[in-house]
């Protein structure tokens, strides 16, 4: 119980190391298209699709966030 | 039993869409809208996308009867996004997949005393159709998104909507999204070499996401998420000698994500796992690493798919009809596989070009579970071209 | 099981991490910010060809200050409203600064290049001025009246923002 409370504590401060404030006007990396989650949308639809007809598992992403931010 | 004509055997067997029944395939919405953007597209787009999808063919040792090659699919997918006024962006896309080969009817033993496949007969042909529509409506600190899909093959409908929204923290480091969606579904096999049991059937589906994804750095990004779907209805395939499964299916997946930009070398790290769960008995495992290059020719990517996934409670390689739920399905066995793949992509003007192919090979031994090796997993080639133009 | 002390020094670090990233959130670069009424934070920056301008360079026009960058899409279509702007009101008064914050300077170029800006173009890679206007979100423009006060504030930029923003821009020139 005390190595899984330490390992989730390892993360939760790795995590929070990691996290440094990025202001809206410093998101250029952000924006690039391959680092949003889904870089080509039909691309994901046909791996979708075909994964899901040839193996059991599907679902579990779909996130939105990152990108460039602007409105 | 050699090949016949489609004369002979009349209509054939299971479309890939027909036997993922197994999975929630068509609850996902066709169009997967760019939740990631806060404001509408600033263009209009509208692209084709050719891929042809070529499975390997069984060995004839694993062949008991029938025909050894497997499908062969030609998929187009066209689509259109356009801005509406100042805060819509409004969808539509269609899909055409034409298919054709045989599938497996049941798993015997081979006159060598081993594991085997009986096959449908002969090649047959299949085509679906599925148009589906969606729109999005971008506010000040995030969006909420809409779409519709129908889906229409010879021997399958489903109707699916589906309904999803993203919302941003005030510093717009963080991003909470949810997403739900219903599918209603009609399964009527087509009477063909393989004799069915039911005329039409219904099942269903209702899924609902929810997510985080947070900015770490000016150069990194992760999320977490977490689905559930609910299936009920007639879920056994009707087109499997030996198949009986049980009309209700609880799923879960939580899937892991990351981006890194490394700005010296113009790259760009995608990481993405997922572990599923379901009330059937599957445990999977998916990982992808994608490596993406920035070039003066365009984008180049190279990626790695490490999939595996333990059985299913009833399944067995030959199936056990005294049981109350028994299938002999391969996609519900215990195997792995691993795909190797590469794109490439490159901007010119207003047009945008990309290629894709990718191989994928399984193997009971990959599967991280044990398990017998269930005799007619796949082994396939992908190839993609695409294309999209741009304008205001 | 876990022993008593090692169930201390848990929560210790526990408390200790939540404190931490709590105090992380709340701390607080100071900075000047634009508001509205208020006069607008003065800036040094050079122009493409290296020569420095500062806001107070502009006193007696009214001054459109706008933060823009090559990844931002909106951007996109802010530059050509802002050229017509320049050509319609230059020479009633209205100066257009757009301040550059790209992080590699060949992006903003590219951008430049594929398109018309006959008005004003700072650089500031190192983010200075946005953060001393209190920019939230890309992109944003500062409408600045003749006594240098920030009249309007307007972020985001979407296709009828145009004809919002001339209106204010006559407003301000009318005085």
């Amino acid at each position: 119980m005390s190595r899984s409370v330490a390992l989730f504590m390892l993360l939760a401060a790795a995590l929070l190391a990691g996290c440094e404030t990025v202001q809206p006007w410093e998101r250029a990396y952000l924006s690039e298209r391959e680092m949003q989650w889904v870089s080509d949308g039909r691309e994901a639809v046909l791996i979708n699709h075909t994964y899901s007809s040839k193996e059991a598992a599907s679902g579990g992403f779909g996130a939105a966030g990152g990108g460039c931010g602007c409105r | 039993m050699g090949r016949q004509s489609a004369a002979e055997t009349g209509r054939g067997p299971a479309s890939p869409t027909l036997t993922a029944l197994s999975s929630s395939a068509l609850l996902l919405p066709a169009y997967a809208p760019d939740a990631a953007a806060d404001a509408p597209p600033e263009f209009t787009e509208i692209g084709i996308r050719y891929s042809n999808y070529q499975e390997d063919a069984l060995g004839a040792e694993s062949v008991i009867i029938g025909a050894r090659e497997r499908y062969d699919i030609d998929v187009t997918q066209a689509y259109v996004i356009a801005p509406v006024g100042d805060s819509w962006s409004l969808g539509l896309d269609v899909q055409h997949d034409a298919m054709s080969g045989a599938s497996p009817w049941f798993v015997g033993l081979t006159a060598e005393g081993q594991p085997g496949v009986a096959m449908s007969g002969a090649s047959i042909s299949d085509n679906r159709l599925e148009v589906s529509a969606n729109t999005r409506y971008y506010f000040d600190r995030g969006s909420l998104g809409g779409g519709v899909l129908h889906s229409r093959e010879d021997d399958y409908d489903a109707r699916a909507v589906n309904v999803d929204g993203a919302f941003n923290s005030e510093d717009g480091l963080r991003t909470y999204s949810a997403s739900v969606s219903a599918s209603n579904d009609k399964v009527f096999p087509v009477q063909g070499v393989i004799p069915v049991r039911i005329d039409e059937e219904r099942r269903q589906s209702r899924s609902v996401y929810v997510g985080v994804s947070q900015i770490l750095t000016q150069t990194s990004l992760v999320r977490v998420g977490l689905s559930y779907t609910l299936q009920d209805g007639y879920l056994t395939d009707p087109y499997k000698f030996f198949d009986q499964r049980p009309d209700e299916r609880n799923e879960w997946a939580l899937g892991l994500g990351q981006r890194l930009y490394l700005p010296d070398w113009r790259g760009t790290l995608r990481a993405d796992y997922r572990f599923y769960s379901d009330d059937w008995g599957v445990d999977a495992h998916t990982l992808r690493l994608e490596y993406s290059q920035s070039t003066l020719w365009g984008d180049i990517t190279p990626y790695v798919r490490y999939y595996s996934q333990r059985q299913a409670d009833f399944f067995s390689v030959i199936a056990d009809s005294r049981q109350e739920f028994f299938a002999d399905d391969y996609r519900l066995s215990s195997f792995g596989a691993v795909t190797l793949g590469m794109r490439w992509e490159m901007d010119v003007r207003n047009w945008r070009v990309s290629l894709f192919g990718e191989r994928y090979q399984s193997d009971g031994d990959l599967g991280l579970g044990g398990g017998e090796e269930a005799p007619a997993i796949v082994d396939f080639w992908r190839f993609t071209l695409g294309m999209t133009y741009r304008f205001d | 099981m876990v022993g008593a002390k090692t169930l201390n020094t848990v929560r210790v670090s526990f408390v200790s991490f939540i404190l931490a990233g709590l105090l992380a959130l709340t701390a607080s670069p100071a900075w000047t910010e634009a508001r509205v009424s208020a006069p607008a934070p003065s800036f040094a920056l050079p122009g493409p060809d290296g020569s420095t301008r500062s806001l107070a360079d502009y006193s007696g026009d009214i001054v459109y200050v706008d933060f823009w960058a090559s990844w931002c899409g909106p951007c996109l279509k802010s530059f050509p409203v802002m050229e017509a702007l320049h050509q319609r009101y230059a020479d009633q008064g209205l100066s257009i600064v757009a301040i550059n914050v790209d992080q590699r300077r060949e992006d903003a170029d590219a951008f430049l290049s594929a398109r018309e800006a006959s008005f004003a173009v700072l650089f500031d890679d190192a983010g200075v001025t946005p953060q001393q206007f209190g920019v939230k979100g890309m992109p944003t423009s500062f409408l600045i009246d003749r006594e240098g006060l920030v009249r309007h504030i307007h972020q985001g930029f979407r296709k009828s923002d145009g004809e919002a923003i001339e209106r204010l821009i006559q407003e301000a020139l009318a005085e």
